[in-house]
């Protein structure tokens, strides 16, 4: 058997390991929604799923996946089977359309989720409080302000939602030498400059 | 990190005679209007399983492309260099989540697709069946083969798949870091010593015709890839991501006075495509078939770790707990 150049998989032996049986079906963990808000300025946003075996996990996943390059002020993770959700519709007609408004009565608060584009993501546009999943859009369409046509909603009970809290963006502070997000701070150009003038120095000696 | 995608291996040729001639129709408008299909929609059954097997293998490519980069975080030079490279892997393996997510969207488990993985059933990206023998050919990996991705992956995330192209903005910032990361890296190595100047031109010289090879043959023309091109699954041919990536990155090869192994390369000053010397795409199809250099390591790899973690997930388990298909 050739060896390997990495070292570790030589000290492992692995290239001599025969191939391994097919693998048992059993490791599909359920999948959990994540949500995350990108300042303080904007509202929670979906950014995609992680698979966990519960939502402790899913939130540690989450912030691993979605929260390590980009800047994040908030994370929330739900499960799947905990959203409600409308079809799509075509474009310009709108969720709303064809369902009745309601009062807002005792229940609940429900957290109201809006599709605006197709391609874009869902993004949280308020909360409402109701009886039931079904209800929180009927009262949505009453309280909220929808000026644009939704294609697609989603309802979450604010209590189904494992929310990162106020002590908790500190995860998310890096430090003022931590520049890496701007090219500028890498100063590649400089090197080369600098380079190349050396270069220049010794064709002319 | 990305070579391709339904390059290696696209499925036959299926009709859509068979569909529903109204919702195709639909379907095909939505397209033509430049809006995005979102997964409860109505789509052909080609459609879906292009898209299945694209992602999927764009998705395994990430999972085997952390590999030979990972090799080397052990033996970075210097803490910083560590510490990106670990991020950047990080990122990788991030990057294949996101994929199979999207992908899971259209109908195939995370499980079935890792499964085909592992048991050789599925394609990956080719050029990651090649040894990454220097820290120089890390370098060469972070920058060129990221910054070929990033052509496939910008091409790509023009797609009409509404799931593929919100996964694949992400990946585009995220491997603007390595690009970034990668630049530097060759920068140092070809600003350095003699030692350092020759181990890169060394890595560039090995790495040059997986690099070429790494955008594929050129696409034959068939009625096929013509239905893929106008549903936007496919969005630039081979030969013009090729043509891309040859005209972002060769002057800045150049640029540090290093060569490529290439004495035909040049760009036609008439036409402005580049001129090169023509793969060898028998090689080609005997590593993507399994005869490379580090087939049998990089999936000996995948293996052991699935082996490995498979009590964890025992242990994770609930008898309760439901798969569902991911919304978006």
């Amino acid at each position: 058997m050739k060896e390997s150049l990495d070292p570790r998989i030589n000290r492992f032996n692995l290239l001599s390991l025969d191939d391994l049986q097919a693998k048992p079906t059993l490791d599909q963990l359920p999948t959990y929604e994540v949500f995350v808000q990108p300042n303080e300025d904007k509202t929670f946003q979906h950014e995609g799923i992680v698979h966990a075996s519960d939502q402790r996990m899913a939130f540690v996943f989450a912030k691993e996946q979605f929260s390590r390059r980009s800047t994040c002020t908030g994370l929330w993770t739900v499960s799947t089977s905990d959203i409600y959700c409308t079809p799509t519709t075509e474009n310009k007609q709108s969720v709303y359309e064809g369902i009745p408004e309601a009062e807002e009565k005792e229940g609940e608060s429900y957290l109201i989720f809006h599709l605006l584009k197709r391609g874009k993501q869902h993004k949280c546009v308020g909360q409402v409080i109701a009886a039931s999943h079904k209800q929180a859009l009927q009262v949505a369409k009453h309280v909220l302000d929808i000026t644009k046509p939704v294609l697609n909603a989603w309802v979450i009970k604010e209590s189904d939602i494992f929310m990162s809290l106020e002590e908790d963006k500190v995860i998310w502070k890096t430090l003022p030498e931590k520049t890496f997000r701007e090219a500028i701070d890498y100063r590649g150009s400089d090197k080369i400059e600098k380079f190349k003038q050396e270069q220049g120095k010794h064709h002319h000696e | 990190m990305y070579g391709g995608g339904n390059l290696f291996e696209t499925i036959k040729a299926e009709s859509v005679s068979h569909e529903d001639q109204g919702q195709l129709e639909k379907f095909e408008q939505r397209i033509d209007r430049g809006e995005k299909i979102e997964p409860g929609d109505w789509m052909p059954d080609l459609y879906r399983k292009q898209l299945i097997r694209m992602i999927e293998q764009h998705a395994h490519s990430e999972v085997i492309g952390a590999l030979p980069e990972g090799t080397w975080i052990t033996r970075a030079p210097g803490f910083k260099r560590k510490l990106a490279l670990m991020a950047k892997v990080q990122d990788e393996v991030g990057h294949a989540q996101l994929l199979y997510s999207a992908a899971e969207t259209l109908g195939k488990t995370r499980e079935q697709m890792i499964d085909d993985l592992i048991s050789g059933r599925s394609k990956y990206s080719n050029v990651f069946n090649y040894p990454a023998f220097t820290w120089a050919d890390s370098c060469f990996i972070s920058w060129l083969v990221d910054a070929g991705a990033i052509v496939n992956q910008v091409a790509n995330s023009r797609g009409s798949y509404g799931p593929y192209c919100r996964a694949l903005e992400r990946i585009c910032i995220e491997e603007s870091f390595h690009l970034k990361f990668g630049h530097h890296c060759v920068i140092h190595m070809a600003t350095g010593t003699a030692k350092q100047r020759e181990m890169m031109q060394a890595a560039i010289n090995r790495w040059w015709a997986p690099m070429m090879h790494f955008f594929g043959p050129s696409d034959k023309i068939s009625a096929h890839s013509a239905t893929l091109m106008r549903w936007k699954v496919k969005i630039l041919s081979n030969d013009e991501t090729r043509q891309q990536w040859l005209d972002m990155y060769v002057p800045k090869i150049w640029e540090l006075e290093l060569t490529i192994p290439d004495p035909k390369l040049r760009k036609d000053p008439d036409s402005g495509q580049w001129v090169y010397t023509e793969p060898d795409w028998e090689e080609f199809k005997r590593v993507i078939n399994g005869d490379g250099p580090c087939n049998k390591e990089r999936l000996a790899v995948r293996r052991t770790a699935e082996e490995h973690g498979r009590w964890v997930r025992k242990a994770l388990q609930k008898p309760n707990s439901k798969y569902l298909t991911p919304l978006a």
